[in-house]
């Protein structure tokens, strides 16, 4: 994997600026975030509910965590996971025909589109990138 | 790995947390019953009420005997206003106010002239377009508005009277 640890840093930090940005933008709307995850139609609306409240804390600390270098793996393996959920919802959700708001960033959100499962396909590379990248062991 | 998954678990545990905590109120309205039949809040659209196939019934009677200020608003697209609606709805897709306001927003007006109370519904199920809607027209100053939940499917089934278009 890749071993040139500025492109490491810069990947952590790109990753982790978007998921952070992300997470802000949605703590302080649950219920626009709630119908947002309603719209996709894939869970019931107590589901969406829950997730709205807790998913936006996990975007925010996953990034900052990311950053930070504070549980650096288990962050990246944390939003590579979250990444793979969200091209599948958005994949679904074009395969079913339903035309919404992806909800990703709050009232900043964009169309959940085909552009929108590119974009989270870049940000899931990164964030591979970060996982797979054990560090370096120093030999003295 | 250990360390992998209890990092993974102490991100969880502690946004779950935090989530709760910071929403401890909402949570509590929730667990009460609110929030069920659409996500929105009931302090800031105060106006917004969700009302079934009977009330919906009901104000369409009214309507139809001459009560003024009753107005149905059909938020789905044009094609399917064209292919079925209630009688005297006037059609709003939300679509293109969405695409107004983003292209000419001084031109959105949504003025409803002599329209007090007004009864949105758009294709029902798990349909949208109508909370949507009555959020948009709340926020320009109407405050008795009703969302008709079984929206046209459930009318239609009803065998309530239809009206088409070309």
């Amino acid at each position: 994997m890749i071993r040139h640890r500025w492109l490491l840093l810069l990947f952590r930090v790109i990753v982790g600026g978007v998921f952070i940005w992300a997470g802000a933008l949605k703590i302080g709307d649950p219920l626009g975030f709630a119908q947002s995850i309603k719209n996709y139609q894939v869970v019931s609306p107590t589901l969406a509910f829950l997730i709205a409240v807790a998913l936006p804390w996990v975007e925010v600390l996953s990034g900052a965590f990311l950053i930070s270098g504070v549980f650096k793996r288990s962050s990246a393996l944390l939003i590579s996971l979250l990444l793979l959920g969200f091209i599948g919802l958005v994949a679904l959700a074009l395969a079913r025909g339903i035309d919404t708001s992806c909800g990703c960033f709050g009232s900043l959100s964009r169309r959940a589109d085909l552009s929108l499962i590119l974009t989270d396909a870049v940000l899931l590379v990164f964030s591979l990138c970060v996982f797979f990248t054990r560090p370096a062991r120093r030999n003295h | 790995m250990k360390s992998l998954l209890r990092g993974v678990l102490t991100i969880i545990v502690l946004s779950i947390v935090l989530g709760a905590a910071v929403n401890l109120r909402l949570l509590r309205r929730f667990a009460a019953g609110e929030f069920r039949q659409g996500f929105i809040d009931r302090r800031e659209y105060a106006g917004i009420r969700f009302i079934t196939l009977a009330e919906t019934e009901d104000l369409f009677a009214e309507r139809t005997q001459g009560t003024e200020g009753l107005l149905f608003i059909d938020s789905r697209g044009g094609d399917d206003f064209a292919a079925g609606h209630i009688p005297g709805a006037l059609s709003v897709p939300l679509e293109r106010i969405q695409r107004s306001r983003k292209t000419a927003p001084g031109l959105v007006t949504l003025d409803f002239p002599g329209a007090q109370t007004l009864i949105v519904y758009c294709e029902g199920g798990d349909c949208q377009t109508s909370i949507s809607l009555a959020k948009i027209i709340h926020d320009k100053g109407y405050k008795d508005i009703r969302i008709f939940a079984g929206g046209w499917a459930e009318w239609h089934a009803a065998g309530l009277p239809e009206e088409r278009s070309r």
